[in-house]
């Protein structure tokens, strides 16, 4: 009842989170499509084998990556509307009809979401097929088909991603500021211990193992899903270890000290995407190099784990950086009163712009930094066992790349909001949220 | 730097004024829906005065307080501070007029959550690139009555004290005019008493010159003066106000207008 209410009178407010269930409906639709696909009669066994073996590994990335997503942009949107909920709690409605309200919401946004993502999937799935047969990875004979798979598939784990995700993020909105930081520590020192086993065991390959690449690469993954859930403590380090003056500065370190909580998701979109990017395609770059040197053809296992890994990679990205954006933007546009405060208390535009700048470049350097140390850490025993050498060349321009990627969308993001944001005369910024 | 406050007692010919407007106007909106909020308003306050300005809702009261704190630019008109005319720029200009020459004190206490009080109280002077000296921020929170707050967040003190802060914030620059809109009107009647009694502090004992706008007469008759506003224009002046004096002559405020005095 309030639910269709609230989506109706604020179909703007819905946007990021109607957009992530999209994307990771499409993405999901997609890629299982692969499995109705290879479910057809008459399909080879190796066309049939590619074929799952991609629906299965992306599949399950994607509803990982849904579900972040979608808990991210839901807990960024329930957080903004405190003042609502709390409105609706004084006149009288109980916890429970709250988190009907929003989980509702968060259902019915998620239907839409991945109604709307059947189309582009069914495109994205048939170039995708036409892309293995390119290859040789499948037989031109096989048919495209998008069934039931793909159907169920995608729209329920939308729909369970976003009730799932708005369950929490509007149970951690009702129930106040409670710490349950120990659960979360474990989790993480284990993700960096087991993290730290894989990436070894690697030296227990031998260079010709087909599956070398796997430890290092899922190591590299581990850690830094590690180093992300500890985010706000390495942020805190970070911040310690800053001599920043100058008032913009000095107001950055402050404003990112105090939320270094709600900053967490972002930090943690940061690391994993440059570990994640940094990692596969570094390893990839060093594996087709290595057989380049041997002088043998790629085998179709060598191009199948080719296109997985830039497959994922791709997702990872497109994805992370629409999480980005879209955490960064609503985080900042949030903060029209705070910037107005700080205008009337002397602060020209420039210095909160500079301050936005500084807090964006501080976010940037942490996650990288973090991101960047988990993935030399799987890049590093891949390449010993592999080829020899130490540290591949390639690691310097593709990590230069996604580094600038990642300070391009976090910095262009923050930087253009506050700049729209502080379009709004101070005066009238300070009382629109008051 | 300035010793107005000393000076006062001494010069007998007029104190330069610390506040200037003459024929300020400002319309919101556009032809068809134009609303004048301020017409034409000439008027002068000398240094170390606390003046009132006083009237119904959209009397411009606001407004008039905007234009001449430079918050926002007048359609025609000049505004002075302190003998420097405020003239157009950007809002980086604005500002940067404005540290320094003005204090601030909201309804709303625009403390920045994420600061301390005392990070708070220097703020101004960190943004303007001062030399911050945290003894002289302890002196003026102790003299508002919060020394032993310097450490707290402004969501754990309540709203006089918050309001107090605001004050010490304001007074931190050592500005020539303190605009207070509306610096009571969510407070409980103690809490108003002491930020009231402050201001008047700050006009007294350090030579400030307060402007305040308030719909309330009790606040207003701890100012030294009250200006009357209705509907955009100077509608009357009383010195040495009294609250029931104030009450009556708010309630024919309209007369006044109508038989067009």
């Amino acid at each position: 009842m309030l639910a269709m209410r609230s989506i109706r009178h604020r179909p703007g407010r819905f946007l990021a989170t109607l957009l992530s269930a999209f994307l990771g409906a499409a993405i999901i639709m997609t890629f299982n499509s692969m499995h109705d696909t290879a479910g057809q009669q008459g399909v080879d066994s190796t066309s049939s084998e590619t074929l799952s073996t991609a629906a299965g590994v992306v599949g399950g990335y994607g509803t990982l990556l849904v579900f972040f997503a979608v808990a991210s942009t839901l807990t960024v949107n329930v957080r903004q509307r405190a003042a609502e909920l709390e409105l609706l709690r004084c006149s009288g409605a109980t916890p429970a009809q709250l988190k009907r309200m929003v989980v509702g919401e968060a259902v019915v946004v998620a239907l839409v979401g991945a109604a709307m993502a059947i189309g582009p999937a069914m495109l994205g799935g048939r170039a995708l097929l036409e892309m293995f047969q390119d290859s040789g990875q499948v037989a031109e004979s096989v048919p495209y088909s998008f069934g039931t798979i793909a159907y169920v598939t995608g729209i329920d784990i939308t729909l369970l991603a976003s009730a799932g995700a708005a369950f929490l993020a509007v149970r951690r909105a009702t129930r106040g500021q409670e710490r349950r930081g120990g659960a979360r520590r474990f989790l993480a020192y284990g993700a960096l211990l087991v993290g730290t086993v894989s990436v070894a065991s690697t030296f227990a390959f031998s260079a010709s193992d087909a599956a070398l690449m796997a430890p290092a690469a899922y190591g590299a993954i581990l850690l830094s899903v590690g180093f992300a859930m500890l985010a706000p403590r390495l942020l805190e380090g970070v911040l310690n270890r800053l001599p920043l003056n100058g008032a913009s500065g000095w107001l950055a370190v402050r404003n990112l000290r105090e939320r270094a909580g709600q900053l967490a998701g972002i930090l943690m979109s940061l690391i994993l995407f440059t570990a994640v990017a940094t990692a596969t395609l570094t390893m990839q770059a060093v594996e087709s190099d290595t057989v380049e040197a041997l002088g043998i053809t790629k085998s179709v296992d060598d191009k199948n784990l080719e296109t997985l890994n830039f497959t994922v990679v791709g997702i990872i990205v497109v994805f992370v950086c629409v999480m980005l954006v879209n955490s960064l933007y609503a985080a900042t546009s949030y903060r029209v009163r705070e910037f107005g405060q700080q205008r009337l208390a002397g602060a020209t535009p420039g210095q909160v712009l500079g301050t936005v700048g500084v807090e964006g470049l501080v976010l940037t350097v942490t996650g990288v930094l973090f991101g960047a140390l988990a993935a030399l850490a799987g890049i590093i025993p891949f390449t010993v066992v592999r080829s020899d050498g130490v540290l591949p060349g390639e690691v310097y321009g593709i990590g230069a790349a996604v580094v600038a990627v990642a300070a391009a969308v976090t910095l262009g993001t923050s930087l253009l909001t506050a700049r729209r944001v502080l379009r709004v005369p101070a005066v009238g910024a300070v009382a629109v949220a008051s | 730097m300035f010793r107005t406050g000393s000076r006062r007692g001494h010069d007998q010919g007029p104190a330069p004024e610390a506040l200037r407007l003459v024929k300020v106007t400002r319309t919101y909106g556009s032809d068809d829906s134009a609303v004048t909020a301020l017409d034409g308003v000439t008027l002068g306050l000398g240094r170390g005065t606390f003046t009132a300005v006083m009237g119904p809702s959209g009397s411009g009261k606001s407004t008039l307080l905007h234009c001449a704190a430079g918050l926002d630019r007048p359609d025609s008109g000049i505004v002075r501070i302190d003998g420097t005319e405020l003239t157009g720029g950007g809002e980086a200009e604005l500002t940067k007029f404005r540290r320094g020459r003005i204090g601030f004190v909201f309804q709303q206490y625009n403390l920045l959550e994420t600061l301390t009080v005392a990070q708070n109280t220097v703020l101004p002077l960190k943004l303007a690139g001062q030399r911050v000296d945290r003894r002289r921020a302890k002196e003026v929170l102790t003299s508002v009555g919060l020394g032993d707050r310097l450490g707290h967040r402004p969501d754990q003190l309540s709203g006089g004290q918050r309001q107090r802060v605001a004050i010490a914030r304001a007074l931190v620059t050592e500005p020539r005019v303190i605009f207070a809109d509306e610096p009571t009107g969510a407070l409980d009647t103690r809490s108003a008493r002491d930020v009231l009694r402050l201001l008047q502090q700050a006009v007294r004992v350090h030579g400030r010159t307060v402007v305040m706008v308030t719909h309330d007469p009790v606040a207003a008759s701890y100012a030294d003066s009250v200006l009357f506003l209705a509907d955009g224009r100077l509608a009357g002046r009383m010195d040495a106000p009294t609250p029931d004096a104030v009450a009556e002559r708010l309630a024919h405020l309209g007369d006044d207008v109508a038989m067009g005095v």
